[in-house]
């Protein structure tokens, strides 16, 4: 996804001007003029500068001809590596959102299970190793490195 | 003497041997496939270092990476795919002397210039971080103001193409590194009060993303067109090396040196080492029309170059606390969560562990040439592990390891959030690793400004007054200017194309 540089511009004003606007409630020491919101400030002041440089830069884009507002590859209209682009951020999300209930067992061989298939892969090798790298990922983090992984639904076997 | 011994002890202890030995095995492998990197196989191996003692977390970070940096010039000769960025730049020219039916001699040249100019680039860090650090032992706040904002500018000068958008990069990291409690007044800052927000933003989450999650990211797209890979048979790699060498030995010395010194150089590691080396040795060669044709004598010097430099990144990071590169700017956050502040304290609170690091570098270049034979022979094996397995397993590490690193959502969240960013960076040309060592580097720069803005009363002119300081600050406004200049005169020339 390839934006115009006049429009990545703007947002990082956008960002840069909600930062200073921000720095205004942070508390000020009295006899310290340096305080927690100076370096922000400076920061956000830089970001101004780079935005409005941008800006200039997008727009001569513009007058030059060509450069788009916003172009999107062309395999985004195609579903296949379209959908595989955005299962990765959705597997991550489905994780977030069930793993305390579900647990890390049942989840993380459900999520793999339907990523292997959905790239293609033959069952017959899917669920052994989809079987296989949960139970090894859950031994070595949980076992031997005590990361408290969700139990979830097998919070009485564990 | 007595850290040394110590350190000695300290890495050759069974446990920590085996520790070196699998992340080799585990570099070697990322380095290989072509689509993973050194950076990624760094960041994932972090959470798996997090519970272990420093030594051995430390030697699997630098054997993992010296293995990658290498194991990426296999896939380079074979299939014209370098495993790594660091391959890059003389991928072609592997790859034609594969076709010339050189490939033995180039993986030969390969494996062994790698290693030699790894231990190259480990001498230079042993000769040259401890007589550094008992110099920076006298610097004050005014000195690492300067020097990390140095550091800071080399990464967008040398590291991009497009200053502009380099500096965009540094800055929301420098940003994302204000959020949290501020570390002059202890005052929360962007915090919304959110309790996870005031410890923070984890940045080995977000480095679990931006490189490994957006990698994974552009890799789901071209799943799709996977052809079928034919690997070529390999015969004795190491006959005919001896003869490159005594033949091309000052392309070696030549491509460590640079390659220590780009290293070095904060923001520039192993991939811009391989590219300057193989120029300049373009540009020194007697014979620079058979570049490009196949030939060994820019594959030597870029290969000893890229590995040297993943040596050289560790003086800044060993001395100064300031990365020579994003893999440096994971180990600056490691040495931090085992309690050990990087610079120049270090030499003196645990020699032992300074040299545990310097051994370790060597004992990984000594390991590189049997691992890398061995890799070289079942490169057939590693290649026929289908990426619609991999990406999905790589996915589940991420995951666990951004989870890992808080022991909470958080991490996950975080990883997710900078893993879409990086990739939308990167497809609009703004490079990541600005925004990362802004985002290691942003407390310590913040810090040691407000110190001393708070010392000179705001004066600014205190900035300049000691000597390295003011030397530092005015290289540092020189390449500033320079960086104007030149975004001025493309400005200018675009409105007179116009």
């Amino acid at each position: 996804m390839r934006v115009n540089d006049a429009v990545l511009g703007l947002v990082l004003l956008l960002l840069a001007s909600t930062m200073i606007w921000l720095t205004t409630d942070f508390p000020a020491f009295p006899g310290q003029d340096y305080g927690p919101a100076l370096f922000p400030r400076l920061l956000g002041g830089g970001l101004i500068l780079c935005g409005l440089l941008l800006v200039a830069r997008g727009l001569a884009a513009r007058r030059r001809g060509g450069a788009a507002w916003v172009e999107l590859a062309p395999w985004w209209f195609q579903p296949g590596p379209a959908l595989s682009f955005l299962g990765m951020p959705l597997t991550v999300l489905i994780y977030l959102l069930l793993a305390d209930r579900l647990g890390f067992i049942p989840l993380a061989f459900a999520l793999l299970l339907a990523l292997f298939l959905w790239f293609g892969e033959r069952l017959a090798r899917a669920l052994p190793v989809a079987l296989l790298a949960t139970l090894l990922v859950h031994w070595f983090f949980s076992g031997m490195m005590r990361v408290p992984l969700p139990r979830g639904l097998l919070n009485e076997f564990l | 003497m007595d850290a040394i011994l110590t350190a000695f002890g300290l890495v050759f202890d069974p446990a920590v041997m085996l520790v070196i030995l699998g992340s080799a095995l585990f570099g070697m492998f990322v380095g290989a496939m072509p689509g993973l990197t050194a950076t990624m196989a760094t960041a994932l191996l972090v959470p798996v270092t997090f519970f272990m003692d420093p030594v051995p977390a430390l030697g699997a970070i630098v054997t993992a990476t010296a293995m990658a940096i290498f194991a990426g010039d296999i896939p380079a000769a074979m299939l014209r795919m370098p495993g790594t960025p660091a391959s890059a730049a003389y991928a072609d020219e592997s790859y034609l002397m594969a076709k010339k039916g050189q490939l033995d001699l180039n993986l030969g040249v390969n494996v062994v210039f790698s290693a030699l100019g790894g231990i190259l680039g480990v001498f230079f860090l042993v000769a040259c971080a401890p007589s550094l650090a008992e110099m920076a032992l006298n610097f004050s706040s005014f000195e690492y103001f300067w020097l990390a904002c140095l550091g800071l500018t080399c990464a967008v000068f040398i590291g991009t193409g497009d200053p502009l958008k380099g500096f965009v990069s540094l800055l929301l990291g420098l940003s994302v590194a204000c959020v949290g409690i501020d570390p002059a007044a202890g005052a929360p800052r962007f915090t919304f009060g959110n309790v996870d927000l005031m410890s923070g933003i984890n940045f080995i989450a977000v480095m679990i993303g931006a490189f490994a999650v957006s990698e994974l990211l552009r890799g789901a797209v071209t799943l799709h067109r996977q052809g079928h890979v034919v690997v070529p048979q390999v015969g004795n790699v190491f006959r005919g090396v001896g003869g490159v060498m005594r033949r091309y030995w000052k392309n070696f010395i030549r491509g460590s040196l640079a390659g220590t010194l780009i290293g070095a150089l904060p923001g520039a590691g192993a991939d811009i080492a391989a590219w300057v080396s193989y120029a300049m040795a373009k540009r020194f060669s007697r014979t620079p029309e058979k570049f490009g044709t196949g030939h060994v004598e820019g594959v030597v010097e870029a290969g000893s170059a890229n590995n040297s430099a993943v040596a050289g990144a560790w003086i800044p990071a060993l001395v100064f606390g300031i990365p020579g590169d994003s893999i440096t700017a994971i180990v600056i956050g490691v040495l931090y969560m085992k309690g050990m502040n990087p610079g120049p304290t270090v030499f003196t609170e645990n020699p032992q562990l300074i040299y545990a690091v310097f051994i370790t570098f060597v004992l990984a270049n000594l390991i590189m040439v049997p691992l890398g034979w061995a890799a070289i022979k079942s490169m057939k094996q590693v290649l026929r592990i289908p990426r619609t397995i991999l990406l999905p397993l790589i996915l589940l590490f991420c995951i666990v390891g951004a989870f890992a690193m808080t022991n909470s959502q958080y991490g996950i969240v975080l990883m997710l959030a900078f893993g879409l960013l990086g990739w939308f960076m990167e497809e609009n040309g703004i490079p990541v690793a600005p925004m990362i060592l802004g985002l290691v580097l942003g407390e310590m720069l913040e810090q040691n400004f407000m110190t001393s803005m708070i010392k000179s009363d705001g004066a600014w002119l205190a900035f300049f007054e000691r000597p390295i300081a003011g030397g530092l600050g005015a290289m540092t406004l020189l390449i500033w200017l320079l960086m104007l200049g030149r975004g001025a005169r493309t400005a200018l020339r675009r409105a007179a194309l116009a």
